[in-house]
């Protein structure tokens, strides 16, 4: 039972922040953590080893059983993204290893190459190829995806006709259906009205709780005391707490400033 | 456990990912799907905007240089002679500026999404290759119209067209790559094209150049391509076998250094593009 799905060693990812070239890497979360002031004797230190480079992640090292959720939590720009991106094999990491044992599924953005000609029910199959099915796999499952989308009358209709909401239930219900032994979900992509988003969190709790591995991020605390069987919490890049939930909300809110 | 991925720092991970780039087949497809489907779909005349393109290329370049300008072509009508260069001409130009652009033009998919970039550079030289089918059966309807049989040579046009896949392949490995940090790369492309086409005999025939100049013109391998289309559908001279040993050498090392190059490179894209 106890088999290790996913472990990461050592992983750290350092990024020139004033290199022209590296211009467009500047996301919210590097400039966040540029400007944000550097506390911790030993954060500043390590963080600082060129002028104008930053790590957004360092030494992180953890790893998680099979059919296990692990919580990810931190402050915007404290390095979550970065990780969820290099697990997700967007980007590589500068330095460490990672082990994943099983097909990754990433849930961090919806819509990643929805087309506005084409129609709902092509880009639902081209969508889901992008994010890993096989076609195959999107067409078996295309009915439940339409009809967790709420958009069946129009899905035939190019996707520049929908309106913003009905754009991006279909996004999600694509992404939602993935199936993958280990998923890297982000809750912020619950999107749409407050019933849509309750279906999107109620979706992505019934991918966690379906025994697969999952590192779930949230800013939603109750959230991760409900699902998750563990917790990291990331503080400037670095893992401030691997463990325990209710020991990891608790330095995480120490974190925030907000200690209750 | 059906697989087990291993995430290595940037420089560490394997050369060579043949078997990857298979497992991303279908990602390939649907590429060059949406491609298609997209072009094809919106345009009021469609697969006709292809086709117009050549027939008026072929129109003007007969006018200028068949009639005005008069050059020289091995006694075929001057629509054959140019149609059978500038069949492999249009091509190599799409196909090259597609391909060199096309992690710029994708970084919205490689900020998102894991896949081999190398995919999407396959993906618009196989959309390239489809528009020169088209332009293809333009060049059948002129030997048609115009009694022209296709010779021996036919049956060595198809590994002329793997010989120019692999040489836009190789540049455009090395370009792509490059385009990403250095957007320059975007202002010289229609330049570089506009020359690399005045170095090919696509409105001249080859047998023009001074035979001294022949070595430097080998290493474009288009040269030997082009002439072979000519050989087989506009009963040209065949290209010499030396040239075609160079111009292989000549792509092969770009492919070689290209696909290094590129990989190498390709695990930031997502950081920079």
């Amino acid at each position: 039972m106890s088999k290790i799905a996913l472990s990461v060693s050592r992983l750290g990812k350092w990024y020139a922040v004033n290199d022209l070239r590296y211009r467009k890497s500047l996301s919210e979360l590097v400039i966040q953590m540029f400007t944000a002031p550097f506390r911790g004797k030993e954060g500043g230190r390590a963080i600082s080893q060129a002028p104008n480079s930053i790590w957004a992640l360092r030494d992180i090292t953890f790893e998680v059983e099979a059919g296990k959720v692990l919580g990810v939590i931190g402050r915007n720009g404290s390095g979550k993204s970065t990780l969820l991106r290099i697990l997700a094999r967007i980007t590589a990491p500068t330095e460490g290893v990672a082990e994943l044992h099983g097909r990754v599924g990433a849930l961090l953005e919806v819509g990643t190459g929805f087309h506005p000609d084409l129609s709902g029910r092509e880009n639902i199959l081209m969508n889901g190829t992008m994010i890993g099915m096989t076609p195959k796999e999107v067409r078996r499952r295309e009915d439940e995806i339409i009809e967790f989308s709420e958009c069946g009358d129009f899905i035939d209709t190019p996707v520049r006709h929908y309106s913003s909401g009905m754009f991006m239930r279909l996004a999600f219900a694509v992404a939602a259906h993935l199936e993958a032994e280990i998923m890297l979900v982000d809750e912020v992509l619950a999107v749409g009205d407050e019933a849509f988003q309750q279906k999107c969190k109620a979706k992505i709790r019934e991918t966690a709780l379906n025994g697969r591995t999952v590192l779930f991020t949230s800013h939603d605390m109750e959230s991760i005391k409900n699902i998750c069987q563990s917790c990291m919490v990331l503080d400037h890049g670095k893992a401030a707490h691997v463990g325990d939930v209710d020991e990891g909300i608790r330095v995480y809110r120490r974190i925030c400033g907000n200690p209750q | 456990m059906s697989q087990t991925f291993i995430i290595r720092a940037i420089g560490e991970e394997p050369l060579l990912n043949f078997r990857e780039l298979w497992a991303f087949r279908h990602l390939f497809y649907i590429l060059v799907w949406r491609s298609l489907r997209v072009r094809y779909q919106q345009t009021v005349i469609g697969v006709a905007w292809a086709l117009l393109q050549a027939i008026l290329y072929t129109f003007v370049f007969t006018v200028i240089f068949g009639l005005i300008v008069a050059i020289p072509t091995n006694g075929q009508p001057y629509p054959i002679f140019v149609m059978s260069g500038l069949a492999v001409w249009l091509f190599v130009a799409q196909a090259f500026n597609q391909a060199s652009a096309s992690m710029f033009n994708n970084a919205h998919l490689i900020g998102r999404i894991y896949f081999p970039r190398m995919i999407l550079i396959f993906a618009v030289i196989a959309v390239a290759l489809v528009d020169f089918l088209l332009i293809f059966s333009v060049l059948v309807a002129l030997m048609i119209w115009y009694g022209v049989a296709p010779t021996i040579g036919a049956l060595f046009f198809l590994p002329m067209m793997l010989l120019a896949v692999m040489t836009i392949l190789g540049l455009s490995l090395w370009l792509s790559a490059l385009y990403v940090p250095y957007r320059d790369v975007g202002h010289l492309l229609p330049f570089m094209t506009t020359i690399w086409m005045f170095l090919s005999p696509v409105i001249y025939p080859s047998t023009l150049l001074p035979p001294k100049y022949q070595f430097l013109y080998a290493l474009n391998p288009i040269v030997v391509v082009i002439d072979t289309s000519r050989w087989a559908f506009a009963s040209g001279p065949p290209p010499q076998g030396w040239m075609v040993a160079v111009s292989c050498g000549v792509a092969v090392f770009f492919c070689v250094t290209g696909y290094w190059f590129f990989r190498r490179q390709e695990a930031t894209f997502a950081d920079v593009v």
